[in-house]
């Protein structure tokens, strides 16, 4: 009840301060800028620091020109330094809101820039314009917003197995369906659909052969309020779409900060080297000369050894792959677990590309995305990714069939992890024996857009990790008596791997 | 050791003279890096036009090429399936039961498949005997991938369709069905019920239709004198097991004497059991792997060999006075012998001909043999000389109008080949079911092509009341059809043979067993149930027959077959044709074998050169006007005076890869289906050139590897007499070995501790265990050349020793023990030897030699016992061989893969689908052997984890003792206590090899046994 009362909340504040929004803004920006444009050069110079409706470094900037007159707005992000210099008491309450944090300067937009960016701020909304208009609706229209969350809530529990609001899965299409069917008809089929069509109701009859006689489920448990729920969030589902289209919003673009030290590193070996050549050409302090060969001995064979001892390491490989599958997506947001794909990792020595039809068991349902989407990857892109697997197996995404006689095409992925071939590795081993994550040697994949090699996957790693990992021995009758007389032979509680031999040459090589 | 016998394994070691030898000892790399040729050549260099600065151009310009070629790895594809079958977990293999039924091997058999490839053929231990594989068995894995394949069917020589073959061959069919015109169908035995069944239909509807059986080495006299006799046609079954006296006249039993499969039970009767043993004498001319194996063999001529029979046959039933042969006293012991075991005894004979099967046959029926069971027969050779020579004679008179030839190649294997080839053109439509376009199927106007038997459905009765299915293993790897497809569809039927099959096993032989059971098992017993009364065969009529037949001849030669290529149907196998003889260790060719006193008579020798390899003259052979040129010659100990041999199955050359055409064809001497031929042989110039390995890896002159004993020395005397401890001299005392010794000790006692036990009293040397070996490790073919420089790379190696039947007892019983002549007598290699044969591989030793010279620590020691081989470590110094006592390290001398000079299966992509993924392919420049399969005991141990149990006793295997069919190799656990391997280790017939080096080997030998008691 307590969790209803917070929702109720929260949604109206939501939906209230949306429509608030977009009604104030929607009459400025068609004068002063171009969204379009601005939401480029949003993303391309604040992003990094600012997002619409959170703050990040910075504040959030959704509507931002309803806080502050643009003018302000103008001198502030050309530069604020001179903003503040010039005893402006907003520039200065952020500046310390912020913990002294100055922003960037940014000189090289132009007014029109500015105002570019100020349309996109504040016409933010009016990028999904149906939700907009939808919001607008719902609003004026009395719909019980409320009413439509839980019935999104009871159709995902219920009715998602076999529906889809917008497109034929196992069954019709749902969404307003309460305009083709009465809603004492709906209810009467939700709840017992063979008796409706026991009844001879001709509508009910009609679509049981239309999808080939394969029957319902009852639903006898739904109330008549779920129902109505139901039926509601068909008719209106899209009102909750801007929640979605906002959270969005997020970017990634933090990653794309230049290194600032860098230039550090750059500048001591410019020195050095000064130093070096000074040495050489303008002293005649002999002593100083045979120090500096030895240091420049030194540091070339340190860095000549590390260049050479990274050579067939691939440490960081990221190959682009045929299909820009994310394990962000997949196994980080989703959270399917990883053995549900690569199922062989417990079995067998590889751990195992999944096979087309393992993406089938759930892409059959999913043919469109509907998460959060950047610049570089919107909708469209990724709906064409999932296309990929439907090309490749010969799946009619429109009459939800597999295609007859389709030729299929094998994806071909890249290798990431190449382990040489004199070097026998079993996934089985480290993940049923062994119970060992995978993100232990395979990192966070789960936060991967694109899956690169975070380990060096060099003998000395394999080794380290052997020499300090205890073996798990609890509950495997295999180790009981081996345990028992290793722990004896010596003296300790826990036995690591290379005590029971995991160092030797033969265990790998062979 | 214990009868202080000298063992020889080459002629050239009996030679106190020989350089050659002495050096092979010293040195194992015998020939000198050939730097000469190069360096020493002073013209060609000056003439050369490179200068010093160039080469250094080129030098430095390569490296910086290579270096920065070197700079971006490749990129590695990696495809899933699209949909993935259930039963494939990619990495994890998958076993099915399946049958082999080529016409010449018969075997029910488990297949390893990975990833959908089939690369691997285990024993099915279910159907008993019938399951075991021989070498030939084993190798048949790699046939599959043979390039030379057909890989569709054909038409006159041209492509053609299923369609227009079906239209065009039925029309034909139903052409010659109106005219009544006669059908045959030529097949190698065919022990399929449902595929009889399929002929018979064919037969229905074709109306004149003929099923010819044929053999190439055909057991005809047999069947027919079982047929005589009892009244079907089939071969009696022996159980070896049951005997305690076994009389071979001429059967090489343990090798493919009637289809082969009896050295199980042979082995079984081979160790002693509350003191007592089977007794094995063998008559024969060749020296073969039965001979080799026997506690007494005779030198007998063919012909004599009859008159032995004879001898053998008037003591115990026909009361006739014996005829004088060379070897009385021996076939007085055989008689005794026989009536002595009673029951227990029993005869079997090689020598084709009707009236000597039928004494052999009354023999034991007289001595109420339980060895040898008349009521579940044997199927698996049922072909019929005289029915194939009155088809040629039809043929040749225009009488046959169509041929339809299965899995037989006559024009290869009949000695007048060429004859049936000129009679196929007579024949308005000749049909080949073959795999490979051979011989046969190039004469034929159509050429079906089918496929090989692991891609394939059907059934096989090896035995009567016992039934094998067979099924694929992999998708058809090119466009072929079945010959029961094919049958079915020119039948008008549209099902398919699969359902055939289910149907008829169904209805006729699964009674209410279900189907998917007996797929899964891949053998079904029923149990032969049938009443069989012997006819009377008027016997003296029989004997007086064989007597009459003998036909005496200065030189008589005798065709066999050898246990690499048996009848020629895989001669393009390179497994195969790299297995060395057990016999002569020669691989590569085939030879007419000669005892040396003939070879000294006509002036014929072999010789060793300088690098260790074996050369030899030439003979024109000749036999019936037909004459073979150019036939090398192998002196053989042990070769009956008179006698040659040859082997059968080599010279083929229709799609067979130039470099497998090799050896010369017999077949043109196999005339009127006999065996034994009269012949004269003629000295050409020239020299041939052996690929053979006895010379090589010898053992620093440490003759006493081998140890054996008989049989009242191992009951009578305690075992310090046959079996002493090991002591060495140390500070001018006699100590024992543990007091002295380089390395520490090295705690081993817990966990896993592998050890191999080698019975030499039940290696029978069939050579099944190579090729697992060379299966499972991926082992390359270095081929012929290679060979002959001691460079092969098998991993396991069976070493056959031969020694003198002259002992220490007899020398002095004799009074020569100590003289000249005892000395002479033990080594004349024109004596007929005793031979032992040795399966030697990496001797895994505690305290190896080759670790602790490694300069590297690229080879190193296991806790588990096994010496480890870091390939990627190797730097190749050949120190570790050099330092090893057995001689089991093998080096790459060149990459053999991928290269065209090894243009063998791991040449091409085909071949190496053959490659064992969990097995690394060596590169060039390393050093390899023998593992004791660790990747086999790893996936064993990891099994065990992953279910939370300890490891069962017999789980550990490896591939040579999972291959070997008389289980005279036992690998496990040698720290469990209640394992096979660890009770055997305590066995007081157990030795290490050369255990005075202080090696302390975890693979270990029991000693072999002779029966010597005389009754």
């Amino acid at each position: 009840m307590k969790s209803v009362i917070k929702h109720r909340a929260i949604l109206r504040y939501f939906l209230a301060s949306l429509t608030f929004i977009l009604l104030l803004t929607s009459q400025l920006s068609a004068q002063t800028g171009d969204p379009e444009k601005g939401k480029g050069l949003f993303n391309a110079n604040c992003a990094a620091c600012h997002k619409l409706d959170k703050k990040l470094i910075g504040p959030p900037l959704e509507g931002i020109s309803e806080k502050r007159d643009r003018e302000w707005l103008h001198a502030w992000i050309k530069d604020n330094n001179a903003l503040r210099a010039s005893g402006d008491a907003d520039a200065i309450a952020i500046f310390d809101e912020y913990s002294g944090m100055a922003m960037q300067a940014f000189p090289q937009l132009s007014d029109q820039d500015i105002d570019d960016i100020l349309a996109y701020t504040d016409n933010k909304p009016q990028a999904t314009p149906a939700s907009g208009g939808g919001v607008a609706t719902a609003a004026s229209l009395g719909i019980d917003s409320l009413e439509v969350v839980k019935g999104k809530n009871i159709f995902n529990a219920n009715c998602a197995a076999c529906h889809k609001l917008d497109a034929k899965l196992v069954g019709p299409a749902l969404a307003n369906i309460a305009d083709k069917r009465s809603s004492e008809w709906l209810h009467a089929w939700i709840k017992d659909n063979a008796a409706l069509r026991a009844s001879g109701d001709a509508d009910a009859i009609a679509i049981f052969e239309e999808y080939n006689g394969s029957p319902m489920t009852a639903f006898p448990q739904l109330s008549d309020e779920d129902i109505n729920a139901i039926i509601a969030y068909t008719s209106h589902a899209d009102i909750l779409e801007p929640k979605a289209a906002v959270a969005g919003a997020e970017d990634s673009n933090i990653a794309k900060l230049p290194a600032s030290t860098a230039w550090i590193t750059y500048l001591v070996l410019f020195v050095f080297a000064l130093i070096a050549l000074w040495v050489y050409f303008m002293s005649n302090n002999e002593f100083l000369k045979l120090v500096t060969t030895i240091a420049l001995l030194i540091t070339v064979a340190y860095f000549g050894y590390a260049g050479l001892m990274g050579i067939g390491v691939d440490q960081g490989y990221k190959p682009l792959q045929p299909i820009a599958f994310s394990h962000k997506i997949h196994a980080g947001d989703n959270k399917i677990d990883c053995e549900y794909c690569h199922s062989s990792a417990k079995h067998s020595k590889t751990s195992g590309i999944p096979s087309v039809n393992v993406c089938m068991n759930c892409h059959k349902g999913i043919a469109e995305y509907n998460g959060p989407v950047t610049s570089d990857k919107d909708k469209a892109f990724y709906d064409g990714e999932i296309q990929k697997i439907y090309d490749a197996i010969g799946w009619d995404s429109e009459k939800l069939a597999y295609i007859e006689g389709y030729e299929q095409k094998p994806i071909q992925w890249v290798r990431i992890h190449n382990l040489p071939d004199f070097a026998y590795f079993n996934h089985s081993q480290h993940v049923t024996a062994g119970g060992i994550k995978c993100q232990t040697c395979h990192g966070p994949v789960e936060t991967m857009e694109e899956v690169e090699q975070f380990s060096p996957l060099t003998m000395g790693w394999c080794i380290e990790c052997h020499t300090t990992t205890e073996v798990k021995v609890e509950n495997n009758a295999y180790y009981a008596k081996i345990h028992e007389e290793l722990s004896k032979k010596y003296g300790v509680e826990k036995v690591t791997v290379a005590q029971m031999g995991g160092k030797e040459c033969g265990k790998c090589h062979y | 050791m214990a009868s202080n016998k000298k063992y020889w394994k080459s002629v050239e070691e009996l030679n106190e003279n020989s350089s050659i030898v002495e050096k092979l000892k010293q040195n194992e790399f015998v020939e000198e890096i050939p730097t000469d040729q190069f360096l020493g050549d002073k013209e060609t260099l000056e003439a050369s036009s490179t200068s010093r600065r160039d080469f250094l151009k080129y030098v430095g310009f390569t490296t910086a090429a290579a270096s920065l070629a070197a700079c971006e790895g490749p990129v590695i594809k990696s495809i899933p399936y699209v949909v993935k079958p259930d039963d494939i977990t990619p990495g994890v293999p998958d076993y099915y039961a399946t049958s082999i039924a080529d016409g010449y091997d018969f075997a029910n058999i488990l297949v390893k498949v990975r990833e959908g490839r089939p690369i691997k053929i285990e024993q099915n231990k279910l159907a008993g005997t019938s399951g075991t594989t021989n070498a030939r068995v084993q190798a048949s894995v790699l046939s599959l991938y043979d390039d030379n394949r057909l890989k569709g069917p054909k038409a006159n020589g041209e492509a053609t369709d299923w369609a227009t073959l079906d239209k065009e061959v039925v029309a034909k069919l139903n052409e010659l069905k109106a005219t009544n015109q006669s059908i045959v169908i030529l097949t190698g035995t065919c022990s399929s019920p449902s595929t009889r069944k399929l002929v018979e239909e064919f037969s229905a509807m074709y109306g004149n239709v003929e099923h010819v059986v044929y053999d190439a080495v055909s057991e005809s006299a047999t069947l027919d004198a079982f047929e005589a006799m009892y009244g079907e046609r089939a071969l009696p079954e022996y159980d070896f097991s049951k005997a305690e006296t076994i009389v071979s006249i001429g059967a090489d039993f343990l090798a493919d004497w009637q289809g082969g499969g009896y050295e199980a039970g042979y082995a079984k009767s081979r160790v002693p059991k509350n003191g007592k043993m089977s007794k094995h004498i063998q008559f024969e001319s060749n020296m073969t792997l039965t001979g080799g194996n026997a506690d007494k063999r005779y030198m007998v001529k063919p012909s004599e060999q009859i008159q032995v029979l004879l001898n053998v046959y008037n003591a115990i039933i026909g009361g006739g006075s014996a005829k004088e042969t060379s070897v009385n006293e021996g076939v007085e012991q055989a008689v005794k012998q026989l009536k002595a075991a009673g029951t227990k005894g029993v005869l079997v004979t090689g020598i084709k001909d009707k009236n000597a099967q039928l004494l052999a046959l009354a023999i034991n029926k007289a001595l109420n043999s339980e060895v040898m069971d008349i009521v579940a027969t044997k199927n698996i050779r049922k072909g019929s000389d005289a029915k194939v020579a009155e088809l040629l004679a039809n043929m040749k008179a225009g009488k046959v109008g169509a041929l339809i030839t299965n899995n037989t190649n006559p024009v290869y294997t009949l000695p007048n080949g060429a004859e049936f080839a000129e009679a196929l053109k007579k024949v308005s439509l000749s049909i080949a079911f073959a795999t490979t376009e051979d011989e046969t199927a190039s004469a034929a106007q159509y050429v079906v092509a089918v496929p090989h038997y692991l891609e394939a459905w059907g059934d096989v009765s090896i035995k009567k009341g016992e039934f094998g299915l067979m099924q694929p293993t992999i998708q058809p790897l090119f466009n072929t059809r079945q010959f029961q497809d094919t049958l079915l569809k020119w039948t008008g039927s549209s099902q398919s043979y699969y359902d055939h099959l289910k149907g008829f096993w169904k209805s006729s032989i699964l009674g209410g067993t279900s189907w998917n059971t007996a797929l899964h098992d891949g053998y079904y017993k029923v149990g032969a149930t049938v009443e069989r009364v012997a006819n009377e065969v008027d016997l003296a009529a029989a004997a007086n027959g064989l007597a009459s037949s003998i036909k005496s001849s200065e030189l008589e030669l005798s065709l066999y077959t050898k246990v690499g290529l048996g009848d020629g149907k895989m001669a393009n196998n390179p497994w195969l044709q790299e297995l060395p003889d057990p016999i002569t260790r020669t691989s590569w060719d085939n030879y007419l074998v000669i005892s040396r006193a003939d070879a000294e008579a006509k002036g014929l020798k072999n010789w060793t050169v300088s690098n260790g390899a074996m050369n030899g003259d030439m003979v024109n052979v000749t036999v019936g006007g037909v004459t073979l040129e150019k036939v090398p010659v192998y002196i053989q100990p042990g070769q009956a005076p008179g006698s040659v041999g040859l082997a059968l199955g080599y010279g083929r050359k229709a799609a067979v890869q130039k470099e497998m055409q090799i050896g010369v064809n017999a077949y043109p001497l196999f005339q009127n289906f006999k065996d034994v031929q009269e012949v004269t042989i003629e000295k050409v110039g020239g020299v041939h050139e052996f690929a053979c390995i006895q010379l090589q890896h010898t053992l620093m002159g440490r003759d006493e590897i081998i140890r054996e004993t008989t049989l009242e020395d191992f009951i009578n005397k305690p075992k310090e007499d046959w079996n002493p401890e090991p002591k060495i001299s140390y500070e001018h005392q006699e100590a024992n070995l543990e007091e002295v010794d380089l390395w520490d000790k090295f705690d081993d006692s817990w966990g896993v501790k592998f050890n191999m036990s080698i019975d030499m009293a039940t290696c029978i040397g069939c050579a099944a265990c190579v090729i697992a070996c060379h299966a499972e490790n991926n082992v390359p073919v270095v081929g012929k050349d290679e060979i002959r420089k001691s460079r092969d790379m098998h991993w396991l190696r069976i070493d056959r020793y031969y020694s003198s039947d002259m002992t220490v007892e007899r020398g002095r019983e004799e009074g020569i023990y100590g003289s000249g002549e005892f000395f002479e007598s033990q080594t004349h290699p024109s004596d007929n030897p005793d031979v032992t044969f040795q399966p030697v591989m990496c001797q895994h030793c505690n305290h190896a030699p080759c670790e602790t010279v490694c300069p590297v620590a690229a080879t190193s020691h296991g806790k588990q016992g096994q010496n480890h081989m870091a390939y990627n470590r190797c730097i190749g110094t050949r120190y570790c061989a050099n330092n090893c006592p057995y001689k089991v390290r093998r080096f790459n001398w060149f990459k053999y893969f991928d290269n065209n000079e090894f243009d063998y299966n791991m040449n091409n992509d085909l071949g190496r689908m053959v490659l064992n993924p969990d097995v690394v392919v060596r590169s060039r420049g390393v050093m390899e052997k023998c593992s004791l399969c660790i990747q086999m005991t790893q996936a064993t141990i990891l099994q065990a984890k992953k279910e939370g149990r300890p490891v069962k006793d017999g789980e550990f295997q490896t591939a040579c003792s999972n291959a070997c069919s008389t289980g005279a190799i036992v690998f496990g656990n040698v720290n469990d206590e209640e394992s096979k391997v660890a009770h055997l280790k305590e066995d007081k017939r157990t030795f290490h090899l050369l255990d005075f080096v202080g090696t302390q080997p975890n693979v270990f030998y029991q000693l072999d046994i002779r029966n010597t008691n005389e009754a």
